[in-house]
């Protein structure tokens, strides 16, 4: 049950306090951003690396519906005030999973797998958001988002089939693998405590973190491949 | 253009002069060879098949010339009006995919995404000044007839 009244509709949003409407926007304008640059440098140079054409169209269109995704989020920005200047990269930084230098097909595999796992958990927490709004912009997103990891699992399914694509894949692994559990947050955020209070978020950062840990594992496993020690790689 | 199109209407069918003229033209203009003989495919299922074989020689003409044209012009992914038809693209993909006894959601994806980076290519090519000659604008012509232009694979373009 959330903490905080249903909010129906951007005028009812403009009546909510101070508070409630700052930790809205800080949610609205980071999932813009986070998607604007994925989709940069991540899907979209990926078109390049893939195999096939099957591969190269299948990637096209996951960038297209990240970049969907980005307008999405931005024009419910635009709509409950984030201003131009928040939404600039020069003034707010995306998360740190999108300094990992894509280089390979199979690291970009990984990060559909496992990058886009972190991602439907962060929408997920936003399913029953007491900002319906956002709550429904959630929900219209999150059966592509697990379109896009279900994607990173089968072409890594693909690849593991033989001795010297498991082999590419666990590199991949090793490589991004360390920077995803910074996609949470830290483990005292006192803006998760603020989301929290407000209903819009629903879990803990770090019960988030270990889920995804615990649901990441599971997928490597299922594949063969093997999680990095977290701590050594750190 | 893009409001007059067939998307993925006539897979399958046999091709017109026209559509001929259209693939020798596109495949002339990339530098490929012009008169490589045609494979009609006729299911989505051979069309999956045939589209997860490498075709690295045809995509890498194609990249070429993408390459020549984003010196002189750019567009931007992220344009919502953009984003429209290519989710317009994609309901196309899924009906024609219906129409033809299913296909699976990544296949369909697939094919939406290859006629995105059709007409990708041909807004591109329409802002770099090119005209209807260009291999991007015959290879989308081919996209708006109903076609799917699958590329080329050993000596043979293959088309749906």
């Amino acid at each position: 049950m959330s903490a905080h009244p249903e909010v129906k509709t951007i005028e009812e949003f403009k009546q909510q306090p101070a508070e409630y409407q700052d930790a809205v926007r800080k949610i609205v304008r980071s999932h813009a951003i986070n998607e604007l640059y994925g989709a940069q440098v991540f899907d979209e140079p990926a078109i390049a690396l893939a195999p096939t054409p099957y591969a190269k169209w299948l990637t096209c269109r996951v960038a297209m519906e990240e970049y969907h995704h980005h307008v999405r989020f931005r024009t419910l920005a635009d709509e409950i005030g984030v201003k131009a200047e928040e939404m600039d990269t020069k003034n707010k930084r995306p998360l740190n999973i999108f300094e990992f230098p894509l280089k390979t097909w199979e690291e970009f595999v990984v990060i559909k797998m496992l990058g886009d796992l972190a991602e439907i958990l962060q929408v997920e927490d936003l399913l029953h958001c007491s900002f319906v709004p956002l709550r429904n912009l959630a929900r219209t997103t999150m059966p592509e988002e697990k379109f896009h990891a279900q994607f990173g699992k089968d072409f890594g399914a693909e690849l593991v089939r033989t001795p010297e694509g498991k082999a590419a894949l666990q590199e991949a692994v090793n490589a991004f693998y360390p920077y995803a559990p910074h996609f949470f947050g830290s483990a005292k955020s006192k803006n998760n405590e603020l989301f929290r209070s407000f209903g819009i978020k629903l879990r803990t950062n770090e019960d988030m973190r270990a889920d995804y840990v615990a649901r990441a594992h599971d997928v490597l496993t299922s594949l063969g491949l093997k999680a990095p020690d977290l701590a050594q790689a750190a | 253009m893009e409001l007059h199109s067939a998307w993925f209407s006539t897979l399958g069918a046999p091709l017109g002069e026209g559509e001929e003229a259209d693939i020798r033209a596109y495949l002339a203009g990339l530098g490929l060879a012009a008169k490589l003989p045609t494979l009609l495919v006729e299911s989505w299922g051979q069309a999956a098949e045939m589209i997860r074989n490498p075709a690295a020689e045809w995509w890498a003409a194609e990249e070429r010339e993408r390459v020549r044209l984003e010196q002189r012009a750019k567009l931007d992914p992220a344009d919502p009006q953009w984003l429209a038809l290519t989710d317009a693209l994609h309901g196309a993909a899924a009906v024609a995919a219906a129409r033809g006894g299913g296909a699976d959601p990544g296949l369909i994806k697939a094919a939406a995404g290859s006629a995105t980076y059709a007409v990708y290519q041909r807004r591109l090519a329409a802002a770099a000044g090119e005209g209807e000659a260009h291999p991007f604008m015959r290879k989308c012509a081919l996209f708006a007839g109903g076609r799917w232009p699958l590329g080329l694979y050993g000596d043979r373009f293959a088309i749906y």
